[in-house]
């Protein structure tokens, strides 16, 4: 590349401009609301919702402090996801961290519990009282996953590893919120296993299917 | 002219408006201030492909910029990302076996080595030698296995390893 070819290539890009409208974050979050409430509003409508909120009332307190928990998670996941869109040296995308940490609570709480109950324990872990939850999750949030990914795909993530990472996290977390006004159980260790492991895995594949598909 | 950040939003805000002349402006003083960054950054011989390659990445993304926010961060991450790229692109490379042309323009050189040298301080001493005497000297993997006293195999896999840690150190810049 020579300095005149550089020059050709200014000229090139400057005779086929556009107007472009910008990107705005607001934009974004209204598709993760629509997705959010599009994966929520497919498993209640397949699956129904908990007996209890149907009848009115009250989630009891450690499943609502769960519930909110996850909310925190796949709110700050996918406002860092969004932000990501919009590049620029020495912006701060972490935040989510902090939500993800205060999150870590479930699977200690569960922790903690499971050694004073052991068999509870072993028998909320089998498969077949929890991995149905697990899988539902992971669907449920395809919406917020999908909204995130276009979002990220039509901007410019600087880091499309870390871009991965936080569209699983929010994806899996959107989708634990909506399983915890679906699933009955209130045992917290069945909530921070299976429901904590539907983050975990839509972290995993985002990780691992969505770089290539970020890079620009 | 003076390259300073009000002049280039207000170029930019132009730009994402369709103003030609305004882009063409942006697009000029833009490759000024990414020689400047890339020559602390990469090899000489790099250069021109680096500010090439960025320019064009901000034509595609120009919609990503927001116009609340200051334009050479935005800028600055774009050319990061570009230059991420070439390492790892470099680092492909290296497990292929190839190794890059040697270079010359000794004073920019010594200008480009201030900010890579600072970098490579952070490698392993065996990684930095590698990446030294193929990526920034020329050298072959050959040659390069002579002088570091490295088996041929070790210097691609130092290389290799070297760059993606660099990469590393990039992006969390």
């Amino acid at each position: 590349m020579t300095k005149a070819s550089i020059d050709d290539l200014i000229d090139g890009l400057a005779d086929e401009l556009e107007p472009v409208r910008p990107r705005r974050v607001a934009r974004g979050s209204l598709w993760v609301v629509a997705g959010w409430i599009g994966g929520g509003a497919a498993l209640l409508w397949l699956s129904g919702a908990r007996h209890d909120l149907a009848d009115g009332a009250m989630m009891p307190p450690l499943p609502m402090l769960s519930f909110w928990l996850i909310v925190a998670l796949g709110l700050a996941a996918a406002w860092s996801a969004l932000r990501m869109g919009l590049p620029g040296v020495g912006r701060d995308y972490s935040g989510w961290r902090w939500a993800g940490l205060a999150t870590l609570a479930l699977p200690l709480s569960a922790l903690v519990i499971g050694f004073g109950d052991s068999h509870a324990a072993m028998e909320a872990a089998r498969p077949e009282n929890g991995l149905r939850c697990m899988i539902e999750g992971a669907l449920s949030g395809l919406g917020v996953g999908a909204a995130l990914f276009f979002w990220l795909k039509g901007g410019a993530p600087t880091s499309p590893t870390r871009a991965g990472w936080v569209i699983g996290f929010a994806a899996g977390a959107a989708g634990a919120a909506i399983v915890a006004l679906h699933c009955t159980s209130n045992d917290m260790i069945h909530i921070a296993l299976w429901h904590g492991l539907a983050i975990l895995l839509s972290g995993v594949v985002g990780r691992w299917l969505l770089p290539p598909l970020l890079r620009w | 002219m003076s390259i300073d950040e009000p002049s280039l939003a207000r170029l930019m805000a132009a730009s994402q408006r369709g103003d030609r002349a305004a882009y063409r402006a942006l697009l000029g003083d833009s490759r000024k201030w990414l020689e400047r960054y890339f020559a602390r950054r990469s090899a000489p011989h790099q250069i021109d492909d680096l500010v090439q390659e960025t320019l064009v990445s901000m034509h595609r993304k120009l919609a990503t910029w927001d116009p609340s926010r200051a334009f050479l961060p935005w800028l600055a991450a774009i050319a990061r990302y570009r230059w991420i790229d070439m390492l790892r692109r470099q680092r492909d490379e290296a497990e292929l076996g190839d190794n890059d042309a040697a270079i010359g323009a000794e004073d920019d050189a010594v200008h480009a080595r201030l900010s890579i040298d600072h970098l490579l301080a952070q490698l392993p001493p065996a990684q930095a030698q590698a990446i030294s005497l193929v990526k920034i000297k020329g050298a072959s993997i050959a040659e390069a296995s002579q002088i570091c006293g490295q088996s041929e195999s070790l210097v691609k896999v130092n290389i290799h390893r070297g760059l993606r840690r660099l990469a590393q150190l990039v992006e969390s810049e």
